[in-house]
């Protein structure tokens, strides 16, 4: 249904965002009534899986060159793909808080309206075709985002993460808008494709990539890039697990579907220093990522810096953005949305209710006392750190090999170094969770729902892992709205 | 499907055992059929059909495994022996013997791969895969010691396989290969720049050079065998673990023969260092494990000379010796393992004197040091002087020092038995029970066998090593003339290419 000339809307590719919105506002007007907030999570469950079968079927309808407000909301498959990967994180994020949020004193009702709220800005981020959806997109994914970092009410550093999630991530949105602002002086346009051809010619070139650089800076505080990273650890390690599974997660994949488009398409035609710079990010990124995660005792905040550290791999696919990248990147972040929200999963189970106790120890002889989880939890660690036959080997060979074909060698060798270094913080999590005895009697918390969300990322990070071809090859064909391979 | 089935059937036993845990007799069972059932696999491999399905069509990758050449011989090695390691690991484990036996069980599979693979990506995903079962079974069920070893075996493989992935990554792009195929690779890759080449095949061999092992990136071999566990079961699947060697064989030097030809020099050199530096080293162990393993680092050297000489019959002597040591290596820790049964020690000083009270194990023993250090009649005679005899025709001088190594051998060899069953301490201990005769019986018939039956098995490894010096020989006629002379170029190289399978 569509009205040529009034407003293109096609509500195929809208549908899940749509999807989520409408089940946002159920959950938030119902949500009020109830005592418990497994009512509202059963409610947002529903809506995320139903926006899941709109993606899906979008994504196999053989309709992706559609669009929707010109070319400023897209249905191609990046789009849609990513949208998907965004819904799964959110689903598993969902079963993960489902009995965590009682546990921990943090039932309020608008908890899983937020979180509905914050996916659908990655949702509007992943399919934004221009520079305003991409700006609302990202507002409306960071505002739930602050809230829910300080959702443990009373305690000093939720608090203080959410505040400090705030205050930068206010910043960066400001770096966003202001280099949009200058995209837009330079081209007299805010359509990427649009952008790219009007600055082909050369006009006004420093401005428009000072604009690039602006609108890199904003989005690399969202993707945690160094050196805009300093928020991240802070605020993973201050913020309810629960809340951290799906930030690393969904704003993830929600900034770098964003940064891979403006990578493919409004980089390359701009000043070439600008990819330099970009250079330097992610060689920093890979750096500052590995070696402090190698040095933390705690596991949630090592998973943070380690968190950091794969943005720098996604960032070798974003310097690659037209060799190969986007597929690579695509995929990469679908397995880093399931490995990483499974270890955080997993954390949730071991820690206290209060958040506290993620230290190493904690590990200790879990594959003697709950060796179901000490197995989910060696195979989430071993394909972070890119053990063949999971995902996350899969994907780093694929980022590596984009960042090769792109003339990034020495950027790919600085990855595959820093890997080595990773393999050793993840498997040190092995070694103490086989490897020790168990100082004290662990008590780890049991949930259904959580044992659900860890079991369907541990199936997505093996099936990754053993078939990779399906699905890089749904995500290296097809249509592609606006340039980028 | 043969060789598919070679890699599935150990995986899903091992499977099986884990979910058949809690009965133990059942999952014995289980554990030595799916043993058996890869064994015999492992005998249909020469002639099989080589198995080819696409696996990552967007990058060249497909999951090829062909079971003829060089690989039908060392897969067949591997099965053989996993057969006596899983019985001891059945029955002398004591805590989590299942457990154990999963771990081997998945580590033949991913040997199975690493042997088989015809794709370069799926040969580094073998490689990298076999290392997690090796970890966890020298950190679960290791010694005093495990932690410090566990790290130093993750640190050493891990960063070598991992400059081996920069040069796998870049192999293809800068060569402009189809496929990570094997065939598409040969018939492009030396094409390249001669620098270009050297640069990749040093980063392919310092991951190979840490597995094959070679001094001086050796020393987490000798931890790996003191600290695992003293049944001497994970010893076998450390004795089958050292790959390095048919990773230059099969990859490095047939991919990139003019870099391979610059570097090996300095290879063969330290490859004999590496021979008489073993040889040293059990010379001057007291410690039973750490003489195994400088032993047996001592055979490596003398693979890598036999590897780095380059000459057919050295590849050919190369990859027997090393399909032939896994049988008589492997056998000797697990005599090892019944010694430490009986003592509960292996510091050499312990023992003396054991044949006269245990015949039989002494007799056994005897027959494997004798394999061990290369009588003439057991597995690593033919292997060990074709190396040698091949190395001599190209690099005669680091060939007279590997030669050192194997007289040192002589004196190593008899020595240890002198001081474990002979002397004159009368440590009294039981002889062989029904189970260990059944746990060597599998060594004795691979030592005479490898011993006796050699024609057969070279013959299915030399079709495998004329690739190899085909490449070379590619490398150095294009110096002389244009490429493509000598009628290498691609067509007929294509149908060269094959290791003799069923069309």
């Amino acid at each position: 249904m569509s009205f040529p000339g009034v407003l293109d809307i096609d509500w195929n590719v809208m549908a899940p965002a749509i999807t989520l919105l409408i089940t946002a506002i159920t959950a938030l007007l119902f949500g009020l009534s109830w005592r418990d907030s497994r009512g509202p999570a059963a409610v947002a469950l529903i809506g995320v899986l139903t926006a899941m079968v709109f993606a899906v079927a979008h994504l196999f309808s053989g309709n992706e060159g559609s669009v929707s407000f010109g070319l400023r909301y897209l249905g191609d498959v990046p789009a849609t793909a990513l949208t998907l990967v965004i819904l799964v994180g959110t689903a598993i994020a969902i079963l993960v808080s489902w009995d965590q949020l009682e546990r921990g004193g943090m039932g309020q009702p608008e908890y899983y309206p937020l979180m509905l709220l914050s996916a659908l800005g990655a949702v509007v981020m992943a399919s934004a075709g221009d520079l305003i959806t991409l700006i609302l997109g990202l507002e409306i994914m960071s505002l739930p985002a602050y809230a829910l970092s300080a959702w443990r009410t009373r305690d000093r550093q939720s608090e203080e993460a959410g505040m400090k999630y705030f205050l930068l991530g206010a910043f960066g949105s400001a770096m966003l808008i202001y280099g949009s602002a200058l995209l837009y002086g330079a081209s007299g346009s805010f359509v990427y494709g649009d952008v790219a051809a009007a600055l082909a010619g050369g006009n006004l070139a420093l401005l428009a990539t000072a604009g690039g650089a602006l609108v890199l800076a904003g989005l690399g505080f969202k993707a945690a890039l160094a050196p805009f990273h300093q928020w991240a650890p802070d605020v993973y390690t201050g913020a309810p697990t629960v809340v951290v599974t799906f930030m690393s997660v969904v704003i993830k994949v929600g900034a770098f579907a964003a940064l891979l488009r403006i990578a493919a398409t409004v980089f390359p035609a701009l000043q070439p220093w600008l990819l330099t710079a970009l250079a330097v990010i992610v060689a920093l990124t890979l750096v500052a990522g590995n070696f402090t995660a190698l040095m933390q005792r705690g596991v949630k905040r090592m998973l943070a810096y380690s968190s950091v550290a794969h943005a720098g791999y996604l960032g070798l696919a974003l310097l690659a953005a037209n060799h190969g990248g986007v597929p690579a990147a695509a995929f990469y972040l679908s397995v880093y949305a399931l490995m990483n929200a499974g270890a955080f999963a997993v954390l949730t189970l071991v820690m206290d209710a209060g958040d506290h106790g993620d230290d190493l120890e904690r590990f200790a002889g879990l594959g003697k006392t709950r060796p179901g989880l000490a197995a989910a939890m060696t195979v989430f660690m071993l394909s972070l750190g890119g053990i063949p036959f999971l995902g996350g080997f899969t994907g780093k060979i694929m980022v590596f090999q984009a960042a090769i074909d792109a003339g990034h060698v020495w950027l790919a060798v600085l990855g595959i170094a820093t890997s080595v270094v990773a393999l050793f913080y993840y498997f040190r999590v092995v070694a103490y969770m086989y490897f020790r005895e168990s100082a004290y009697a662990p008590h780890t918390f049991r949930s259904t729902p959580a044992r659900v969300a860890i079991a369907v990322a541990l199936v997505g990070t093996v099936l990754l892992g053993i078939l990779p071809g399906w699905w890089h090859t749904l995500l290296s064909v097809g249509p592609r709205l606006v340039a980028g391979s | 499907m043969t060789p598919v089935f070679t890699i599935l059937v150990p995986l899903v036993t091992a499977a099986l055992v884990l979910l058949l845990r809690n009965s133990t007799l059942l999952m014995r069972v289980v554990a030595l059929a799916g043993a058996v059932a890869t064994l015999v696999l492992a005998v249909l491999l020469p002639g099989s059909r080589p198995f080819s399905a696409e696996w990552l069509p967007g990058f060249g990758v497909s999951f090829s495994v062909d079971g003829n050449g060089a690989a039908s011989v060392l897969v067949f090695a591997v099965a053989l022996m996993m057969i006596p390691a899983l019985l001891v690991a059945l029955t002398r484990v004591e805590k989590g013997a299942a457990g154990f036996a999963a771990l081997l069980l998945a580590a033949e599979a991913g040997l199975a791969g690493i042997f088989m693979a015809r794709d370069l990506i799926v040969f580094y995903v073998f490689w990298e895969a076999t290392l997690v079962p090796g970890l966890l079974l020298l950190g679960l069920y290791g010694g005093e010691k495990r932690r410090e070893a566990t790290t130093k075996y993750l640190v050493y493989a891990v960063t070598g396989s991992f400059f081996m992935l920069v040069s796998i990554l870049a192999l293809k792009t800068l060569s402009g290969a189809a496929s990570f195929d094997v065939i598409d690779l040969m018939l492009v890759t030396p094409d390249l720049s001669v620098a270009t080449q050297t640069w990749l095949f040093v980063g392919l061999a310092l991951g190979m050079a840490v597995k094959l092992p070679i001094w001086p990136l050796h020393s987490w071999l000798v931890d790996l065998n003191e600290q695992n566990h003293p049944s001497g079961a994970a010893d076998v699947l450390g004795s089958l673990y050292k790959v390095g060697a048919f990773g230059f064989f099969a990859w490095g030097i047939p991919l990139l023969p003019a870099g391979a030809s610059r570097v090996a020099p300095i290879l063969i050199a330290l490859a004999a260092v590496t021979a008489l530096y073993g040889a040293f080293g059990a010379i001057g162990s007291k410690h039973l494990k750490r003489f195994l393993a400088y032993g047996s680092l001592s055979h490596m050297g003398i693979i890598g000379v036999g590897i780095f000489g380059m000459h057919l019959a050295g590849l050919n002597g190369a990859m027997y010796f090393l399909a032939a040591q896994m049988v008589s290596t492997g056998g000797l820790f697990l005599v090892g393992g019944m010694l430490y049964h009986r003592r509960r020690s292996f510091d050499l000083a312990d023992y003396g004197g054991i044949a006269k009270s245990a015949p039989a194990l002494a007799a056994l023993g005897l027959l494997t040091i004798f394999a061990f250090i290369g009588v003439p009649g057991l597995s690593n005679f033919p292997g060990e002087f074709m190396s040698l005899m091949g190395a001599f025709q190209n690099a005669p001088w680091p060939a007279a020092i590997a030669t050192l190594a194997v007289i040192a051998a002589g004196v190593y060899g008899v020595n240890l038995y002198q001081r474990v069953f002979q002397g004159p301490s009368d440590v009294r201990v039981k002889d062989l029970d029904g189970l260990e005769m059944y746990v060597l019986l599998p060594v004795v018939v691979g030592v005479l066998w490898f011993g006796v039956m050699s024609a057969p098995q070279m013959q299915r490894i030399e079709a495998q090593s004329q690739l190899t010096t085909l490449q070379l020989e590619r490398v150095a006629a294009s110096g002389a003339s244009a490429p493509g002379a000598l009628g290498l170029s691609a067509p007929p190289m294509g149908e060269t290419l094959t290791l003799g399978g069923a069309k």
